[in-house]
């Protein structure tokens, strides 16, 4: 673990050959002295990274994604004048993560405006081991659609009340994990995100096998829970 | 890739902010070697895109002239400009001159200005450097108004006249522009009498 804090106290970047420590107090530093340096250590720092995250873990296509990734350091760019360090020099790199999380948001949002949500989750990966019932899937189904016209139903300017409605259609999911035990929250929500089965271990207490072995379980009895929501689908 | 239908939908849960994984997300993101790569091009045309709002936002910092300070205020305030030139006690006239940065601060009498620095709430450092600045301003245009009236009979030259005007409002914001010791003199008469 502290060589994962390690990694984002100080940065190592690889420049003409030679290994340069630019810390995140360095770069926002300079970002806000409006020193033109600080934009290719940025760039250096998280495009790749960020990149490979929206493609990978969101699963953005390519072109959007560096797209994407171009917006999220426009906006570091344009706000890093209000942020200040608080906690740590971690606290740079949380902030950029919740400016990718928000443009990832929005991304996901525009898919649903445009139909294409609920394509990306009619993925033969259910039919696989979980082995999950038809009125799993409806309730799947039933949630993403839910969220789908909700996204929709805002007028694009998206006024203050919008994000509350919207984040409500999922309340459920909340709601449901909150009911599990502790590990599996934890397993469910790190595995969705694709953290490797090793940093949950190590959260959790548990070993590396048993998790492997539990995770399609726990997602088959997250499901089944998320079920209970939804009665009048079990009655059809 | 195979998608997990349950990971997608926490995802979205996780997206919309209902779930957090307490930061062992970000903070894996860090440990985890890039997965993909942006090429060359993409690079060289991101970096050029961070430079240019870089630069944008020195330019915004800029100490401001008059005109610009008006400007940005009554947008942000959605106010009408009578309601500005009515408290300042001068005319509507002047107060147009000035939200255009077309005349100098030395024809305002110092009452107004004093009166300018309570109504916006400007400190007296403030109030005395975008007076300066604007009086720079002023007393430089016609001589880059001439150096732009050199591109008129030139090729393209709607687009060159944009690309020097946009550099002249940056030049006339930013540049140490001496004045002559004449003018000086009566600026900082006028400076004098606003911060008494």
């Amino acid at each position: 673990m502290a060589h994962v804090h390690n990694c984002y106290l100080i940065s190592f970047l690889i420049v003409g050959g030679v290994v340069a420590q630019v810390s995140n107090r360095e770069i926002v530093r300079e970002l806000k002295a409006g020193d033109a340096s600080g934009c290719r250590h940025l760039m250096n720092l998280y495009q790749d990274r960020l990149l490979g995250e929206a493609v990978s873990v969101f699963h953005v296509p390519l072109f959007d994604a560096e797209e994407l990734v171009s917006d999220v350091l426009l906006t570091v760019i344009d706000k890093v004048g209000g942020f200040e360090f608080k906690k740590g020099d971690g606290d740079f790199h949380f902030w950029v993560m919740t400016i990718f999380r928000n443009r990832v948001r929005d991304f996901a949002r525009h898919t649903a405006i445009a139909g294409g949500l609920a394509e990306s989750f009619e993925e033969p990966a259910l039919e696989d081991e979980a082995k999950f019932s038809g009125v799993e899937k409806e309730v799947i189904d039933a949630i993403v659609r839910q969220y789908a016209e909700s996204v929709n139903s805002g007028d694009g300017d998206e006024p203050v009340g919008k994000a509350g409605e919207i984040s409500m259609k999922l309340k459920v999911i909340e709601e449901t994990l909150d009911k599990m035990e502790s590990w599996e929250r934890v397993l469910l929500r790190c595995r969705a995100l694709e953290v490797p089965y090793e940093d949950i271990a190590r959260y959790t207490g548990k070993s590396v096998q048993q998790l492997k072995v539990y995770h399609a379980r726990v997602k088959k009895k997250f499901v089944k829970h998320l079920a209970l929501h939804y009665p009048e689908l079990a009655i059809s | 890739m195979k998608r997990n239908p349950v990971d997608r939908l926490i995802q979205l849960a996780y997206l919309e902010g209902i779930i957090t994984t307490h930061g062992a997300y970000e903070k894996f993101v860090v440990a985890r070697n890039p997965r993909a790569v942006a090429t060359p091009t993409a690079r060289a045309a991101l970096l050029q895109r961070l430079e240019a709002a870089l630069a944008g936002k020195a330019v915004e910092a800029a100490p401001l002239t008059v005109g610009v300070f008006l400007r940005k205020v009554r947008s942000e305030q959605s106010l009408r400009p009578q309601e500005i030139f009515a408290r300042l006690g001068i005319t509507q006239n002047i107060y147009r001159m000035l939200e255009e940065d077309r005349l100098s601060p030395l024809k305002v009498p110092a009452t107004a200005w004093k009166k300018f620095g309570q109504l916006f709430d400007l400190s007296a450092d403030a109030l005395v450097e975008m007076v300066r600045r604007t009086h720079q301003l002023v007393f430089f245009q016609p001589a880059f108004r001439s150096t732009l009236a050199r591109y008129d009979g030139r090729k393209n030259k709607a687009m060159k006249a944009a690309t020097i005007e946009k550099a002249t409002k940056e030049l006339y914001t930013r540049a140490q522009l001496v004045l002559p010791p004449e003018e000086e003199k009566k600026l900082n008469a006028l400076l004098r009498s606003i911060i008494q």
